[in-house]
């Protein structure tokens, strides 16, 4: 390609290469939360030797030392312990090559490979965190990006506030075809899968219960989901979130199954359909009780596991019924995730029990806990119905020194059980919850443990209330004749407040609550307000931008719109892009008439570009007269058509009584340029 | 009826470069002033030959002249006259003074006190004076030709911007070239040819070419550039208080009358150059260091004369 002027006028200043270098910090600073930290140094080192190289302290690196320095990152970062075929691999590579491009920044279009390569690693960085303060940073390194980019092509210094403001401006008009394309773009499935960071690590909910499981669980404040009801709130107490059915006791440690089984074949063991767990809910005329409507966004979690006020009758979304009352997602969760779910929690559930189920109901190891099992005999001997049994059994907790404690001390391991309910006494959630199950089914009747979470607090800027681990919970079923399984909660017994209330509450004499954060906004009471209004718009940006999906696509376009067919959606879109486009050319001003240069003075500039080069360059505030009298004794030989030329410019623009002569003289002036022009 | 006009001009020019050696342009800057109907301010070095010029001017136009020395003890009755009481007729009557003449050379302008110098300046803006409730008018034409000595000189008192701003032009003479020096000190040009002047053109003439200048065309690319002109002075870096219209017009008139004098029938881009320092020098104010006819300079240069003009 040809450019016209000198080369070193491509060459990017010292003010544009100041301008790379920060948009290029602002672009990794983020990922560094991500990928391998020393990526930063390596962009500092590579972008100081190119300015050195700039200001004559060095020469530019030769091609064997850009050959060793890459060989070195490459191999620093094989040797980071990330794996080889990840989106982290990929990303950092990215990252690297980005780093090291800084020292071959000579030529504007080094510096545009720079730029574009900063917007790939800004979507890069919406893999890694979807947030609305990351979205905010992405618009923000959008900007300073775009402002490199203006900077790079301009040739002399100018002001850093300048170019933010064109950048900004630019981004500006793109905001109206982002809205549209975000509207309505199809929301396709990804053609691949990309192996999603943190998609191995599993937090909240685990699938076993042994002592002390929960009590760990209770230290996180982190966010599990957020619900919104359509219809009036319930009542906390109300509020048991259903999530993970442990039937099998191994005497130490409550599991789903007797075996051991990977998630994809539990999923496939409890695989139901809403027919059946209709079939099995409403047995009886009168047992329904209210409907409750509401929507659940899902944390990321990284396991299947479902959080609802059981049963649940119906699920939009993702997830399918299993058969023990449950919701379980299709895929891991990986990313948050929207359900819309009507549950019935007075209906009666299974009043009539399947062998197998009692079966599964009644299990209890062989050996161990000898103590209970004596217990649980007496007590059936002096109880009049099991209704009796059970409310003995409630009562002992209530009765006798139980403590609720977030400090449980250890149970003895083959004895779990007996140590708790005889000596030690203390425990959390999980030890009633176990110890009740246990009695329960050490007297013959049906029961089972629930994991799941209770309570959640009520966010009242956004009207939806927020359930985090510390809400975790665990609590009993048992079934019973006419009635099906019935909801216990042993540790209301002992510790009322947990359930009226909260764990805070509960545990404020002990102090243990979330010991382990000093600074966590859910301790500080006076942060909380502002915590909920940080919460409520994260809710929002959950609701409304991630959650915006196919479903809720075409739901409002449904809304807005009506029925719409391809065509009359492709008619909209074109229709909003023609409107954006009509906007901009309106604010751009070019629907403004163009400020043209007249023809005598557009020749007459070809004309100084022709002096120009053959040497001679004009002042600004040289006459016509004066430049053709310095181009005559430098250029003798078109003495005659300068001369002309002159003359007759002058008379078109001086002499107003030329005016009939105007095209006659346009013409005149363009054979006298091409005239000089082929005579050189 | 042009052309012997114009020869007349450059007969007068010619005798007045007998005079003023080495002077040409401000010489000729000096004429088209007077023939585009403006007052002249000649301000240098004492010893310059400002009154040689001033007087060999006022006698080649061939006008009755009168010349004030301004001093510091200077009244303004001295120069517009004073009542006086005649016995024989138990009336008081005017003594005109010396400002009732078609051309009025105030020497040292700046040496009177500032009431003086205002009573002049109002006679040159109204072309009419009061005195005891009667009004007087001036002679037409009347032309003041003034000198002043530069402010940094010991004793003057410095004309306001409004009062500098009624002058059309303001030039400055500078020191001779060497080789014109040398004559000068052979003595036989020079101040000596001063009493040799005779009047070349009448007063008739005079009228018909300041009639003649509003004529001379001015087309839109040159008013393109005198607007470009004119934004510069109020928008430069360097400038502090840009021309006002007045002196726009300044600009553009004495730019007419240059043109006439080269004997053209239209405005050239040259003609404002040529005028612009004499005009714009002391109208406009700078910021810095940079001031009068060093700044009008600095905008010059700054004005691309070659517009991009709509038609």
């Amino acid at each position: 390609m040809f450019f016209k002027g000198f080369p070193q006028n491509n060459q990017i200043t010292y003010a544009g290469m100041l301008w790379l270098l920060a948009a290029q910090l602002v672009v990794m600073a983020p990922l560094a939360f991500y990928l391998p930290v020393w990526l930063i140094p390596v962009l500092l080192l590579s972008a100081g030797w190119r300015i050195r190289v700039m200001k004559g302290h060095h020469e530019q690196p030769g091609n064997l030392i850009k050959i060793i320095i890459s060989g070195l990152g490459v191999g620093a970062l094989f040797l980071s312990g990330m794996e080889l075929v990840s989106l982290d691999m990929i990303a950092s590579l990215l990252m690297l090559g980005f780093s090291y491009k800084a020292i071959e920044i000579i030529q504007r279009r080094d510096g545009v490979v720079v730029i574009l390569t900063g917007f790939i690693l800004i979507a890069v960085l919406f893999l890694y965190s979807q947030t609305i303060l990351t979205a905010l940073y992405g618009v923000f390194a959008l900007i300073v990006l775009s402002g490199a980019m203006i900077a790079i092509h301009q040739s002399s210094s100018h002001q850093i506030i300048k170019d933010l403001k064109l950048s900004s401006l630019m981004l500006m008009l793109c905001f109206p075809l982002m809205i549209v394309l975000f509207l309505f773009a199809p929301r396709l499935p990804p053609l691949w899968s990309v192996p999603v960071p943190g998609g191995s690590a599993k937090t909240g909910m685990s699938d076993m219960m042994s002592p002390g499981s929960i009590t760990s669980l209770s230290q996180s404040d982190e966010l599990a989901f957020n619900v919104k009801f359509l219809g009036a709130r319930p009542k906390q107490t109300e509020l048991y979130w259903y999530g993970i059915v442990l039937q099998h006791f191994d005497g130490n440690t409550w599991t789903q199954f007797a075996q051991q089984l990977d998630a994809k074949a539990v999923k496939s063991k409890l695989k139901t359909s809403q027919r059946q767990i209709h079939q099995r809910l409403f047995q009886q005329d009168g047992s329904k009780g209210v409907g409750l409507e509401y929507e659940v966004i899902y944390e990321k979690s990284g396991q299947p596991w479902l959080f609802a006020l059981s049963p649940v009758v119906s699920i939009k979304g993702d997830a399918f019924f299993g058969n023990d009352f449950r919701i379980i997602a299709n895929q891991d969760l990986l990313e948050p995730m929207l359900l819309s779910l009507v549950s019935y929690p007075q209906a009666l559930r299974d009043v009539q029990l399947p062998t197998a189920s009692r079966q599964l109901a009644l299990q209890l190891p062989e050996q161990g806990n000898e103590q209970s099992r004596l217990l649980a005999q007496q007590l059936v001997a002096t109880s009049t119905s099991k209704q009796d049994y059970i409310d003995n059994i409630l009562k002992r907790y209530q009765q006798q020194a139980f403590y609720y404690t977030l400090r449980p001390p250890l149970m003895d391991q083959n004895n779990s059980i007996d140590d708790f309910l005889f000596n030690q006494k203390k425990g959390f959630c999980e030890h009633y919850a176990g110890s009740f199950v246990f009695m329960m089914r050490a007297a013959g009747i049906p029961a089972r443990v629930i994991v799941g979470y209770q309570g959640g607090e009520w966010n009242n800027n956004g009207h939806f209330l927020s359930v985090r681990q510390y809400d975790a919970h665990a609590w009993a079923e048992v079934w019973l004749e006419n009635r099906g399984w019935i909801r216990f909660d042993p540790t209301a017994m002992v510790a009322p407040e947990r359930i009226e209330h909260n764990l805070q509450t509960a545990v404020d004499k002990e102090g243990s609550f979330l010991e382990a954060q000093t600074f966590s906004l859910s301790k500080n009471q006076w942060l909380i307000s502002l915590r909920q209004r940080i919460d409520s718009t994260q809710y929002a940006w959950r609701r409304f931008v991630l959650g915006y999906d196919s479903d809720s696509q075409t739901q409002l376009l449904k809304r807005l719109f009506g029925d719409l067919s391809v065509q009359k959606i492709a008619f909209l879109v074109g229709g909003l892009f023609a409107a954006i486009i009509l906007l901009w050319v309106v604010f751009l001003g070019l629907t403004k008439k163009h400020v043209s240069i007249a023809a005598e003075h557009r020749l007459y500039q070809h004309f100084c570009d022709f002096l120009e080069q053959q040497g001679i360059s004009r002042e600004p505030s040289q006459t016509p007269q004066a430049l053709s009298q310095i181009a005559i004794t430098k250029l003798p030989g078109l003495a005659t058509e300068i001369k002309a030329f002159t003359r007759v410019y002058s008379a078109l623009c001086y002499e107003p009584d030329q005016h009939h002569l105007h095209q006659q003289q346009i013409n005149s002036l363009k054979k006298l340029l091409k005239k000089m022009q082929r005579q050189r | 009826m042009l052309t012997p006009l114009l020869k007349k001009i450059h007969t007068s020019l010619d005798t007045l470069n007998q005079v003023v050696l080495g002077k040409e342009q401000q010489v000729q800057l000096a004429v088209a002033c007077i023939l585009s109907n403006g007052h002249l301010l000649i301000e240098d070095l004492p010893g310059m030959g400002k009154t040689t010029l001033a007087h060999a001017l006022a006698k080649t136009l061939g006008l009755d002249y009168k010349r004030v020395q301004f001093t510091s003890d200077l009244l303004p009755a001295d120069l517009i006259g004073t009542s006086v009481f005649d016995a024989q007729s138990s009336t008081f009557s005017f003594h005109r003074g010396p400002i009732f003449s078609a051309i009025f050379l105030a020497d040292e302008l700046n040496r009177a006190t500032p009431k003086a110098q205002s009573a002049l300046l109002e006679a040159m803006e109204e072309g009419q004076v009061s005195i005891d409730g009667e009004t007087y008018s001036l002679p037409e034409p009347f032309f003041v030709i003034a000198t002043q000595n530069p402010q940094t000189q010991s004793g003057t008192f410095p004309l306001p911007e409004s009062q500098l701003d009624r002058f059309m032009f303001r030039i400055s003479l500078g020191y001779p070239e060497p080789s014109i020096e040398r004559e000068i000190l052979k003595g036989d040009k020079g101040r000596a040819a001063l009493d040799q002047v005779t009047q070349v053109l009448s007063r008739e003439n005079l009228l018909t070419i300041q009639q003649l200048v509003p004529q001379i065309k001015v087309s839109d690319t040159l008013l393109d550039y005198v607007q470009r002109l004119i934004a510069q002075t109020r928008q430069d870096d360097l400038c502090h208080l840009g021309l006002s219209p007045r002196g726009a017009l300044a600009l553009l008139k004495s730019a007419q009358c240059w043109a006439l004098l080269q004997g053209r029938g239209h405005v050239l881009p040259e003609d404002v150059q040529a005028v612009f320092v004499a005009v714009v020098g002391h109208r406009i104010i700078g910021k810095k260091e940079t001031q009068g006819e060093q700044l009008a300079r600095h905008v010059l240069q700054a004005v691309d004369v070659i517009g991009a003009g709509v038609h």
